[in-house]
């Protein structure tokens, strides 16, 4: 008996059994395996957030040899008006296509001003090839709270899409990147009556940092460059986010024609992002009165 | 001075875990190439293992796994179509590491360097084959995950041989640091055989 508890076959197979149970488990609310990895947070997230910062400051410190630390300010702060104004212009630019659209049934809404808008900083990024949630230092802590079946829009400082909200912890949250497999956002070409399209990550396309795009309305031509954003069905993404551009199209079978994108975001370069949070049915009734649209929330997978 | 040799273990692997984690999340740009990352933790653990044995390969795997799952946790599509965050995934693969590394390439070679390699290389294609394997097999059980569309030049090359390579390069640092400034010193590994680290545990199973 003693030597079958020390052999090596015995401790490897029934940790693995015992692994792959709290693997499954892991699945439903409160598993113990998920309290452990929790708790392991406290210790192994300022050590990372140390590491991340020394790197930083490293990585800062030669670049400030190289291109002066005044022209990084100076980058900085015209970056930023870059990204300010390019958010100007896309919210005037969906604004003015809404109004066309909406003109005819004579009902006009903001899309944006239904969501509350949280900044976070990108804590940690995918390991490998399967291991590629996202982390965000902003979470339970900070307001985001998700019920069972919700999730949030993630974008980032230009309004673009990064991804979604999975799972919320005290101070930090995981996001599911748009180039993940599991990730499936509704779309539609950026012009007035555009197109529907279904964005959806893809495990070939998302090694070169693109998305699948399968088109839903028949007779449709996309075209190399042209812009999708959100559409808002589903309801978790409020419609006008823009996605990426289309960078190739496959009418190989026109029952499905198919397009690959770029997404606008490139998620290996961002720091930043904002978490979208709608509004609650009675914040809104404070907030606003006579307001139409109801709380915005998303199911599943797709959005 | 046994007590003394196992706390410089524990602090030494207890740092090497958390920077070299932290480095893996962190800035997996700078360590990637062609879409795939080189995995610095999983090498660090088959390294682990294989140098310095099956108790050591497998808590320090568990740990790394730990870390790993709380850091960068794998997102998989159910059953009902719905997306979930797992726990211990990290866990079981690093676990697996850690005691493969320990357990081929290592006696008979005499646990030298140029076999370092030859270990990370399989242990790695071993990981990537059961992946992809679990993967396909996830998409024939639960539909509403999609389909599984790499081909075979994907999973070949651009999966498992560039991911081997990177590890391959990886190693050679990593080598280096669990070498001469690892959680055991240069002497006592001089000193250390083979069959002290056979006397400590049980290395009768899957010898080549």
């Amino acid at each position: 008996m003693k030597r079958l508890l020390t052999s090596k076959w015995f401790i490897v197979l029934s940790v693995s059994l015992l692994l792959i149970a709290g693997i499954v488990l892991s699945f439903l609310p409160g598993s113990p395996l998920k309290s452990v990895v929790g708790l392991s947070s406290t210790v192994v997230s300022p050590a990372q957030k140390g590491v991340k910062s020394t790197g930083n400051a490293i990585s800062d410190f030669w670049a400030a040899i190289a291109d002066g630390v005044a022209i990084r300010e100076e980058n900085k702060a015209l970056k930023e008006e870059i990204a300010d104004l390019k958010y100007r212009l896309n919210q005037y630019e969906e604004a003015a296509i809404r109004y066309e659209e909406l003109k005819a049934a004579f009902h006009i809404r903001d899309t944006f001003s239904n969501y509350d808008i949280y900044g976070a900083n990108i804590l940690s990024r995918e390991a490998d090839e399967w291991f590629s949630v996202i982390r965000i230092n902003a979470g339970m802590n900070e307001g985001i709270v998700l019920n069972q079946g919700q999730s949030y829009p993630v974008v980032d400082v230009e309004m673009n899409l990064v991804g979604r909200v999975i799972e919320t912890q005290g101070s930090n949250s995981k996001v599911l990147p748009l180039l993940h497999e599991g990730f499936s956002v509704s779309g539609k070409v950026n012009e007035v009556n555009g197109a529907s399209v279904i964005v959806s990550g893809d495990s070939v396309l998302k090694k070169s940092g693109l998305c699948k795009v399968k088109c839903l309305d028949k007779g449709v031509k996309l075209q190399q460059g042209t812009v999708i954003v959100t559409s808002g069905e589903g309801g978790l993404f409020p419609d006008g986010i823009p996605i990426g551009t289309i960078v190739e199209v496959d009418y190989s079978n026109p029952v499905e024609i198919t397009a690959t994108l770029r997404p606008f975001s490139n998620i290996g370069d961002l720091e930043d992002v904002f978490v979208m949070i709608p509004f609650k049915a009675d914040d809104k009734k404070e907030g606003e009165t006579g307001a139409s649209e109801s709380t915005a929330q998303g199911q599943g997978g797709q959005g | 001075m046994i007590r003394k040799k196992l706390i410089r273990k524990i602090v030494v692997y207890a740092i090497y875990i958390l920077l070299l984690s932290s480095l893996q999340v962190s800035y997996p740009n700078r360590i990637g190439f062609g879409g795939q990352t080189a995995d610095i933790t999983f090498v660090f653990v088959v390294l682990t293992g294989y140098f310095f044995g099956f108790k050591d390969g497998v808590i320090v795997g568990i740990i790394m796994g730990v870390v790993r799952d709380c850091l960068a946790p794998i997102a998989v599509v159910g059953i009902d179509g719905n997306v979930r965050v797992t726990a211990g995934i990290g866990m079981l693969v690093m676990f697996l590491a850690g005691a493969v590394g320990s357990s081929f390439f290592t006696r008979r070679m005499h646990r030298n360097i140029p076999f370092a390699f030859v270990s990370i290389a399989f242990t790695t294609l071993l990981y990537k084959v059961s992946g992809h394997i679990l993967a396909y097999s996830w998409t024939v059980v639960a539909p509403a995950a999609g389909s599984y569309n790499l081909g075979m030049y994907e999973i070949v090359v651009k999966s498992c041989l560039l991911q081997t390579l990177l590890n391959l390069i990886a190693g050679i640092p990593l080598l280096l640091l669990l070498k001469f400034a690892g959680p055991v010193g240069l002497t006592e590994q001089r000193n250390t055989s083979d069959d002290v680290i056979k006397s400590t545990e049980d290395t009768s199973w899957l010898q080549i």
